[in-house]
């Protein structure tokens, strides 16, 4: 390297500003594209289970209590996902998303990673109706 | 003159190296027999990394097999799934639109910018420069914020899907990748002189591990490593996938087939990425994203090749008719690029051993597949299944017989 290029390059960097992220202290800004945690929202779903079929790390599981009248609840292993967005892309009602604020998903136990969304009186009925032994994929881990 | 032979025997002293070593990223077995510090035969021993993603894809349906062949690389991860989409596109019949087609050349080109910056900073260190590694490493983090902003992720991309691409381009993504660019373009320019100029990265690169054009073909070397030998051999050109008809990259060739032509042909290659990628701004084709693909895919083979960062990625796939494939088969190129860091090795001296290796982008586990058994003198044997089987059957039986 040339010195005088040399010389220019460490005056640069003197004013500059570490290249390194501050994280924690500052949470870095992500893409509106970055795909966190998964949300489902049951207005509108048709329980196809078109989501669960295709998801290549079996973190989804749709569990359906009454087809008739729309009664479904999913059940999302968020430590299991890859976070690849094929659910996503699946879901021809828009039900499903995921959010690019919520990736902070560390936790010291097993329980935070499994999630239940549907209508609120579903998941207290899916929790429980459903004892692991009779409907062991229901069951939280 | 029976015992000279004799005592030449005895005095081979051989190094090994590997499966764990700190020159090693990842890892994979060498033996280096030396004449004091001049090496004189190389051997090396694979499949250290075998996962077994052959075998996994067959239980798993076409869609999810996108994902979990993506995985068999985390640096060249797009270039496997467009592979593995091309091919299945071609045994279903259909073909992803062409600005599905463009979207993926585009973060093929940026996904062997991230490789080559990222394979820069690894030789550096190598050849004992960890500024170079330093700084590269520092601007590689550019590309993959580009990568981030546009799919939504900084490695596995999961830009692919059967029948097209997961998202689109706008006007403030083709901003964001057009200034980044214009960055990294100032950058590469900045390190192909720092490559051909300073003293010391010349010592450690020119003249070393001089592979003539002859010897490419022989060895049959492929990639930036072929080209770096005058070797014109580039899937892209050869054989245009995706959006290469309509947006074609220029070849880089190199005669001097030395280590400093390797690093020289990536660096330019680097800078016709980023030329291409700003054609392809300019010129997105409009259009559908997707197409729909069947959730069985038609009886039959389907051979796809792809130009990954290392040179030609070759996938077969084998469907029966069902929603999973009955077989698929990948070669990376780091197999067929692993030959000439032996034939080179000798003559050379051990301390080179580690930027020879370097100089073709090894990625072990990329390549590890089949299972190869040596048993006895150089005689290599391909074990069948029922084969493996029987012989883990009578394994246990003589473990319970205690004959072990």
């Amino acid at each position: 390297m040339k010195l005088a290029t040399l010389l220019k390059d460490v005056w640069q960097s003197l004013w500059r500003r570490p290249a390194t992220e501050a994280y924690p202290l500052v949470k870095p800004e992500t893409s509106a594209r970055f795909r966190g945690q998964l949300h489902y929202n049951s207005q509108g779903c048709t329980g196809c289970c078109l989501c669960n079929k295709d998801c290549p790390a079996n973190a989804i599981e749709m569990i359906t209590l009454d087809k008739k009248n729309k009664r479904f609840v999913l059940r999302y292993d968020m430590d299991q996902c890859i976070y690849c967005g094929q659910c996503v892309q699946n879901c021809r009602f828009s039900c499903l998303s995921m959010s690019p604020e919520e990736w902070e998903l560390a936790a010291a136990g097993k329980e935070p990673f499994t999630v239940y969304y549907g209508q609120e009186e579903d998941v207290k009925d899916v929790l429980a109706k459903f004892t692991p032994e009779d409907h062991p994929e229901a069951a939280p881990r | 003159m029976h015992t000279n032979e004799h005592t030449a025997q005895i005095e081979k002293f051989i190094i090994p190296i590997g499966p764990q070593h700190p020159a090693l990223k990842e890892p994979g077995h060498f033996e280096f027999t030396v004449d004091g510090e001049i090496v004189t035969h190389a051997s090396v021993r694979l499949g250290y990394a075998h996962r077994g993603i052959e075998k996994g894809v067959e239980s798993r349906n076409w869609t999810q097999n996108l994902y979990l062949l993506e995985r068999v690389c985390g640096i060249c991860s797009h270039v496997h799934a467009t592979a593995y989409c091309l091919g299945v596109e071609k045994l279903a019949g259909v073909e992803a639109p062409p600005r599905a087609q463009a979207i993926r050349e585009l973060v093929a080109e940026l996904e062997r910018i991230h490789s080559h910056y990222l394979w820069l900073g690894v030789t550096a260190h190598e050849a004992g420069f960890d500024t170079l590694f330093m700084y590269t490493w520092r601007d590689r983090e550019t590309v993959m914020d580009i990568l981030e902003a546009i799919s939504g992720n900084r490695v596995h991309y999961s830009a692919n899907i059967l029948g097209g691409v997961k998202f689109d381009l706008g006007e403030k993504e083709a901003q964001t990748i057009r200034q980044g660019l214009s960055f990294l373009e100032e950058r590469t320019h900045h390190y192909l002189e720092v490559v051909s100029q300073d003293a010391l990265f010349l010592q450690r690169t020119r003249g070393i591990g001089v592979m003539t054009l002859a010897q490419a073909e022989t060895i049959g070397v492929i990639g930036p490593t072929a080209r770096a030998s005058g070797l014109a051999r580039d899937v892209r050109l050869d054989d245009p996938y995706a959006a290469y008809d309509r947006f074609p990259v220029p070849i880089i060739l190199d005669d001097r087939g030395d280590l400093s032509a390797r690093v020289v042909v990536r660096l330019k290659e680097l800078l016709a990425s980023i030329e291409t990628i700003r054609h392809i701004l300019d010129d997105l084709p409009p259009g559908e994203l997707t197409v729909r693909v069947p959730r069985k895919i038609k009886p039959g083979e389907a051979i796809s090749r792809v130009e990954a960062p290392r040179g030609e990625l070759f996938y077969f796939i084998k469907s029966n008719g069902s929603e999973m494939p009955e077989r698929i088969h990948i070669r990376t190129p780091t197999l067929c690029n692993m030959a000439s860091v032996l034939t080179l090795a000798v003559g050379h001296h051990l301390a080179d051993m580690p930027m020879l290796l370097a100089g073709i982008d090894p990625c072990f586990s990329c390549n590890d597949r089949g299972i190869v058994v040596q048993y006895g003198g150089d005689d290599h044997d391909h074990w069948t299944w029922e084969r493996l089987r029987q012989f883990g059957i009578d394994h246990y039986k003589q473990l319970e017989s205690g004959v072990f």
